[in-house]
């Protein structure tokens, strides 16, 4: 679960110096929407998004009358200025947790990955999180999920795992949601297989509640008063 | 009334799954005893199994699977593929038992000799891929009868309704770059049921694009939110497409009483959508189709769903 296996190694970089209009065609060449400016011998300098770019743009650009001398006079805008100089950056060796909290904490969509001597060795985006985590999730395989509802304590998910086991039914996941009923848990195996019918059984002559995901999606109906 | 063929063989239940598995043999007895005790055998022609020629079966799937299976029930294996997929010495044999049958509903259909047919056939086809078994299935019976249609009857566009509760990903990938033949398929939200694809957002793709559309319901819903999907997805894509045969991938583990989804469908939905599938047939393709057993294990249910599935074939 290290940056360095779920980061995009292949990066689109480009030059400081470069018009944003180039930068601008790079990124919908490649259907990306960062690209990490770099120095000689690929050492990072800053990062521009497509936001920088539109941003730079007058709004009424295409429309304007005088449309050539205003791209002449804007394709004298570089990526130097319109780039964030010095952007936060991870190394490989950071976590994919380190990542996802820095996601959400730092509001942006994709980190320079660099290594200590600060030369460019990836680019780890929103995207290469999502992809991480469908791999972990077990969702491109088939398979049935189930919602169990079960007391928080020590020891719950292991029975369940071992009940599973038994009836030779191999894992794509479980994940446990933490915050659901008070001192509940929920767990969802999701299971690699179609026939679930004797573990359902099973689960519950064990006591355990499965939760119909009806009852959840009945309860976001606008209610009438 | 319409001449409606009933394919049905006993040997169709000499493919055994062992212990804990719910597509069992049973599961025929079910829906004979249904069409039996209603007096629908007289009205019926009917249809025996017939071992298929390999020729057909390799229209969808590649030889080299076809052997495997088929060394894999030879050699005693009770599992093939993935432990979903159990079975014994026969299977292979009564898989291709089913194919032919099928075959040869297809061809009394197309000559004339019966309207429309209903195939209780074991095992079921709509996941097995082109190349791999899943989920009990082993020859996708449907897409197998789809390419016969093509190659044996010239004809252009065949049109696949399904409605077992999971998706028939099988049939999806085999026919999804194809625009001559369009997948139709309503099933639990795959993010709670098996096999996990059909997405309302799988539209086919290359040529196949717009060939293929998916309903996902989600568990607890039934029959109006079904019925309103069915209205505004398969009868708008069909009168479009106008496919000149329809096959029906029939599952009748949506009920309510199934335990294998958390879909709540009555029995008279199941009525519902074949009397919608009979209006449709009569309008695009000569009244022609041809429905295919897949799931369904309800065995205190199948007896009507399959009483009832029979008679709107033969009296709409």
């Amino acid at each position: 679960m290290f940056v360095g296996k779920s980061m995009t190694t292949k990066v689109v970089t480009i030059d400081k110096n470069a018009d944003i209009f180039e930068a601008h065609k790079k990124m919908t060449e490649h259907n990306i929407r960062h690209l990490p400016v770099v120095e000689e011998d690929n050492f990072l300098i800053g990062i521009v998004t497509d936001r920088d770019i539109r941003s730079a743009l007058p709004y009424d650009l295409f429309k304007s009358d005088d449309y050539a001398k205003e791209q002449e006079k804007i394709s004298e805008l570089k990526v130097k200025d319109v780039m964030t100089k010095d952007p936060f950056t991870i190394s490989p060796s950071n976590t994919i947790g380190d990542a996802l909290l820095l996601v959400q904490g730092k509001r942006v969509g994709a980190f320079p990955v660099v290594d200590e001597k600060g030369k460019l060795k990836g680019i780890l985006s929103v995207r290469d999180l999502i992809r991480t985590f469908i791999n972990v999730l077990g969702i491109g395989e088939p398979g049935t999920l189930i919602c169990l509802l079960v007391e928080e304590e020590v020891g719950q998910l292991k029975k369940i795992v071992d009940a599973i086991t038994e009836e030779k039914i191999s894992f794509g996941s479980v994940l446990v949601a933490r915050y659901w009923e008070e001192g509940k848990r929920a767990v969802f195996p999701y299971l690699l297989t179609q026939n679930v019918v004797y573990i359902k059984r099973k689960l519950k002559d064990m006591g355990y509640t499965l939760v119909d995901p009806m009852e959840w999606y009945l309860d976001q109906l606008p209610k009438n008063e | 009334m319409k001449k409606t063929g009933f394919l049905f063989d006993t040997r169709y239940m000499l493919h055994e799954t062992g212990p804990y598995h719910p597509e069992v043999p049973e599961r025929l007895q079910a829906i004979y005893k249904g069409v039996n005790e209603a007096d629908l055998l007289p009205k019926l022609t009917l249809i025996k199994g017939n071992r298929a020629d390999l020729k057909w079966v390799e229209a969808v799937h590649d030889r080299a699977y076809i052997d495997r299976l088929g060394d894999a029930c030879l050699s005693g294996k009770k599992l093939f593929d993935h432990p979903d997929n159990q079975m014994c010495n026969e299977t292979y044999e009564t898989a291709l038992l089913a194919v032919g049958g099928i075959l040869d509903a297809i061809d009394l259909v197309m000559k004339g000799e019966i309207n429309n047919a209903f195939c209780a056939v074991r095992p079921p086809g709509h996941h097995a891929e082109k190349a791999e078994a899943m989920g009990f299935c082993y020859f996708n019976n449907v897409a197998i009868a789809a390419r016969y249609l093509q190659m044996r009857w010239k004809i252009k566009n065949v049109g696949i309704i399904d409605f077992d509760v999971h998706h028939g990903n099988g049939t999806q990938h085999i026919f999804e770059q194809d625009p001559t033949v369009f997948y139709y398929s309503i099933h639990e939200h795959p993010s709670f049921a098996y096999p996990g694809s059909g997405r309302e957002f799988e539209y086919g793709s290359g040529p196949g694009y717009g060939f293929t559309k998916n309903s996902p319901v989600l568990p607890g819903q039934g029959d109006s939110e079904c019925k309103s999907l069915i209205k505004k997805s398969l009868l708008v894509d069909f009168e479009k497409f106008k496919p000149e045969v329809i096959l029906v991938s029939v599952g009748f583990d949506g009920h309510v009483d199934d335990e294998m989804s958390g879909i709540k469908l009555s029995t008279e939905w199941y009525s519902w959508i074949m009397k919608k599938i009979l209006e449709m047939a009569e309008s695009y393709s000569k009244g022609r189709f041809i429905s295919v057993l897949e799931g369904g294990y309800s065995l205190e249910r199948l007896p009507e769903l399959a009483r009832d599935h029979v008679n709107v074939l033969l009296n709409g």
